[in-house]
């Protein structure tokens, strides 16, 4: 195996009793890399993760975490990997400090290494408090801390932001770039486009148990902007959009000229779009 | 033992919880309390001294209420509350084997039950020249470990604190109320001997009637044979889903 692939599945598939939830599953994640599982309610993100991470067997096909099979896999697999589930819980009667320093024991990391965590994340301040009394944001930065607690090379995120403000969000999303700087892998599941635009290096769009597309986000924006348009803002505070065509073209230029245009942005489709493109479903709420 | 950072992790993370869940620590604290009031009410009957039949039946008490109150319920619901504020997927995700699990999590209880059994032989008045307190010992460990174990198969099978409490009771109506009863029906009495309580409150009962204790082979083989077989159910569950059916 290639020494920076980190994750390998091969021909994944699983069936839970009638239900085949995940179809010839194929997908890679390197070192340094943020790979996004994008998908609707019920297109197996979890359930992938699960399988990748030893905690479901799948079907059929192979999976190899840093190097071994993960049906080999041994609990000593979680000294290398974090994980955050979708619904990964705190000791709610522990202080913040002690919800971190327990797992620190678990994995022989030195206190300062706690501090350091806790100071990146910004509950320092809070690390006297019972944790059950943290906001949601909060739970979730703690829950994010306590997943990076042992540097681990592979960082699993189910949803690491839904249901959170976009502030907290942000400054998630901040936190993930900066662990990807120090050289960790994250393989992370959502539903909103804009995170996996902005934050993965690539994205596999996951539609009813298969990988529909996958590729960095832009390749696959470029990819689906088959017919090429310009929204244009005029000085005259008319809006209009104009597709590529030779009339177009010297009109626009012709505007430019006269400098009538106030602002003008070239209409290649958002993920989203690439995403309702490719499955022909709708997002539902994510939905524009 | 290399990994003894993990076990110590996992006991210390059950000493907070559990030390922290009145709806748990309700149990230990109120086996002492009805000993000590069962003990000022028999008292005022008689005039303050207990006859030994009453200090047997105090022991007989205390010792069945701890045993089944304190270990299937703090075991059991120690582990469903972990599966209901869902921490128990982060530890075993965060590399604790099942075993690790297995003992940190009985470490504190096993301690507590033996502690209060001692505390109950003491508040009891039982004169102590009558008392063997190695055999003591010896029981009270093996039954507060069978008692252990019963609660990690109810907190195997509970979904939440609740439920824990529900898969309880069957458990308790048969080792608690059988030997508490003992005295009252001949039948139930046979019965009691054959249960891991029954084994450790017949013993006690001896020591209150002054009765030297000698070890029966009928005691041994039912704390071996149940402490077996609780094992066997243990992980014959534990085979098919872990501690958390997925
Ligand atoms: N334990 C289970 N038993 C039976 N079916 C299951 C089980 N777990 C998941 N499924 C089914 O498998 C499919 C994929 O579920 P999964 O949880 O992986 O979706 P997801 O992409 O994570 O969705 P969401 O975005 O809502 O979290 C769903 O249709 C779900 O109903
Ligand atoms: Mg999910």
């Amino acid at each position: 195996m290639e020494q920076n692939v980190l994750l390998d599945l091969s021909h994944i598939s699983k069936r839970y009793k009638t239900e085949l939830a995940l179809k010839d599953i194929n997908i890679t994640l390197h070192k340094g890399e943020i790979l996004g599982f994008l998908g609707p309610s019920g297109s197996g993100k979890t359930t992938t993760i699960k399988i990748i991470t030893g905690q479901l067997r799948q079907t059929s096909g192979e999976a190899k975490i840093l190097g071994t099979d993960t049906v080999n896999i041994d609990d000593s697999i979680y000294e290398k990997i974090g994980v955050v589930s979708d619904q990964s819980g705190i000791y709610e009667k522990m202080t913040v400090w002690q919800n971190l320093s327990m797992f620190a024991k678990i994995w022989r990391v030195p206190r300062i290494r706690v501090e350091e965590v806790l100071h990146q994340v910004e509950l320092y301040g809070h690390r006297k408090k019972p944790a059950g009394k943290l906001s949601r944001g909060q739970t979730q930065r703690l829950v994010l801390a306590r997943a990076v607690l042992h540097k681990p090379r592979i960082l699993f995120l189910d949803e690491p932001t839904s249901g959170l403000d976009p502030s907290t969000a942000v400054s998630i999303h901040k936190m993930l770039l900066e662990l990807k700087e120090e050289g960790m892998s994250i393989f992370l599941t959502t539903h909103n486009m804009e995170e996996a635009t902005k934050l993965c290096d690539r994205v596999a769009l996951l539609y009813q148990g298969k990988i529909a597309e996958c590729g960095s986000p832009k390749e696959l924006c470029l990819k689906y902007n088959q017919n090429k348009k310009y929204h244009l803002l005029l000085h005259n505070q008319e809006e209009v959009v104009l597709e590529q065509s030779p009339q177009n073209i010297a009109k626009i230029s012709e505007w430019m000229q006269r400098d009538e245009i106030q602002c003008i942005h070239s209409c290649e489709p958002t993920l989203e779009r690439v995403f309702l493109q490719v499955t022909g479903a709708s997002l539902g709420l994510a939905n524009i | 033992m290399e990994n003894i950072n993990k076990l110590t992790a996992v006991a210390q993370i059950k000493w907070i919880c559990i030390s922290r869940n009145t709806a748990i620590m309700i149990g230990p604290i109120l086996t002492v309390a009805m000993v000590w009031i069962c003990k000022i009410l028999y008292g005022i009957n008689s005039g303050g001294d207990l006859s030994p039949m009453l200090v047997s039946l105090l022991l007989n008490l205390g010792i069945s209420l701890n045993l089944c109150l304190d270990g299937f319920i703090m075991v059991g619901t120690a582990i469903a509350e972990e599966k209901e504020k869902h921490t128990l997927r982060v530890l075993m995700t965060s590399s604790i084997t099942g075993m690790q699990y297995f003992i940190g999590s009985i470490i504190f209880p096993f301690v507590l039950m033996n502690i209060i059994n001692i505390v109950v032989l003491l508040i009891s008045g039982v004169s102590m020249s009558q008392v063997s307190v190695a055999a003591f010992l010896l029981v009270s460990a093996a039954a507060s470990l069978i008692s252990c174990v019963m609660g990690m198969i109810v907190g195997l099978c509970a979904k939440n604190q609740m439920n824990a409490n529900l898969i309880s009771y069957p458990l308790m109506f048969v080792f608690m109320m059988i030997p508490m009863f003992g005295n009252l029906s001949e039948k139930l009495h046979h019965i009691s001997g054959f249960l891991f309580t029954g084994v450790l409150t017949e013993m006690a009962g001896g020591f209150a009637e002054g009765i030297p204790y000698t070890f029966k082979a009928l005691d041994i083989t039912v704390l071996i044979a149940e402490l077996v077989i609780s094992i066997l159910v243990f992980l014959m569950l534990y085979r098919r889903n872990g501690y958390e059916k997925d």
